[in-house]
């Protein structure tokens, strides 16, 4: 009677979850497809996330997201091992995103504020009822559109800090490392871009009515 | 004053960054101040909206894709391929004969002018035949010899006359000589010489 090989036995079925991110990489630096596919699945949805964000286009995010990955496979010998491998994934990330928003606004203006300033005027009326409160007004899609679109306003350079930090909930000393700026900077960076989100937001909030 | 310093503070509070005494004290403004407390309940609400967003989910096929693009990138070189025409490598090669060619009639031309002339001279016959070396004393042979030396230039070829070469694709190609190239005797002078290496 034939028994069954143990999990452990079979090389194909070692489990490689427990593995950090930055051994992962030292494999796939060395080659190793399956570690790089390990830290493709375990970050594809943060790297979406941030460029979706920050271009405010989810169709482009898993475009663009494949290249950073791309990009990842192609310099992995460029990792310095030790160093926090989500820190060097984000910065290309980041790199790759402002360098596609750069693109956009060459080829036209493709965050228009004024028009976003008149969409969110268009949706105030819809908002008015005080007694239903105007976010439960909106759709939630509706609402999301539109919070995205407030972000997507920002200008890039407060954009790009504020989504590392409100959005992907990066710590302020990583947020410097990857934007390759001091710590200080990225404080008052984050600082205004909430101002300004807010000030974008204040028309969709049902408290700002009283303001 | 007051509240200019409170709102200072904000992102920090929202942060949770605040060391107690401030955090106590920020606490303490809100509920004397409405404006600051309105005004940090917007923020903080724009802020979870933000956060709160809708994420991208992650694709079953999303890895597949990046190595199969990763496979498809480090299987192009990194510069764009330039057109190149299907005719230019055999151009380069004749481009490369030509070159060796005129050397060789620069650097080469007296001893082969030489060679050929006395292969003339001695043994006018076709090349199939084996040319019989002259006696050494036999003037007879070699003075017409000599007389026809120097009726030619300092090349392999008379320069006074239009010379047209042709080459032959077909010897590039194979890098070998065309096999009608060698039954025919070598064109020093005339019209047109076939150049074969």
């Amino acid at each position: 009677m034939e028994l069954p090989v143990p999990l452990e036995r079979d090389p194909s079925s070692v489990s490689i979850v427990p593995v950090s991110d930055e051994d992962l990489m030292g494999r796939a630096a060395e080659d190793d497809e399956r570690a790089f596919t390990e830290l493709v699945r375990r970050f594809e949805g943060r790297v979406k996330n941030l460029i979706s964000r920050v271009l405010n286009d989810r169709e482009a995010s898993d475009d663009l997201a494949q290249e950073v990955f791309v990009r990842v496979y192609a310099h992995r010998r460029n990792y310095r091992r030790g160093s926090k491998f989500s820190t060097w994934l984000f910065t290309i990330a980041a790199n790759l995103a402002k360098n596609e928003i750069r693109r956009r606004v060459r080829r036209r203006n493709w965050f228009s504020l004024d028009a976003l300033q008149e969409m969110l005027q268009d949706s105030a009326p819809q908002l008015a009822d005080p007694r239903e409160g105007q976010e439960m007004a909106l759709q939630r899609g509706q609402l999301a559109e539109l919070v995205g679109q407030a972000i997507a306003a920002v200008p890039e350079k407060y954009r790009m800090a504020l989504v590392l930090r409100d959005i992907e909930s990066m710590a302020y000393e990583e947020i410097a490392e990857v934007l390759g700026i001091p710590g200080g900077t990225v404080r008052s960076r984050i600082n205004r871009a909430r101002g300004m989100l807010k000030r974008k937001l204040q028309p969709l909030l049902r408290r700002e009515g009283s303001q | 004053m007051k509240c200019r310093d409170a709102r200072r503070l904000f992102g920090a509070y929202w942060d949770d960054e605040l060391t107690q005494a401030e955090r106590e004290w920020l606490e303490s403004h809100f509920t004397g101040c409405t404006g600051c407390r309105e005004s940090y309940e917007v923020l903080a609400r724009s802020l979870e909206l933000a956060s709160g967003l809708p994420r991208v989910e992650p694709e079953p096929d999303f890895a597949e894709r990046v190595l199969a693009r990763v496979r498809r990138t480090e299987s192009v070189p990194d510069r764009l391929p330039v057109a190149t025409p299907r005719w230019a490598p055999a151009l380069a090669v004749a481009a490369v004969v030509l070159v060796a060619a005129v050397f060789a009639i620069q650097f080469g031309g007296r001893n082969t002018t030489r060679q050929v002339t006395q292969a003339v001279a001695v043994n006018p016959a076709p090349a199939t035949s084996t040319p019989t070396p002259p006696a050494p004393g036999d003037a007879a042979v070699l003075e017409p010899q000599l007389v026809t030396a120097e009726g030619f230039s300092d090349s392999l070829f008379d320069h006074s006359a239009d010379v047209e070469f042709v080459l032959d694709p077909v010897t590039v190609r194979r890098g070998q000589a065309h096999p009608a190239t060698k039954l025919a005797p070598p064109i020093t002078s005339g019209e047109q010489a076939t150049i074969t290496f």
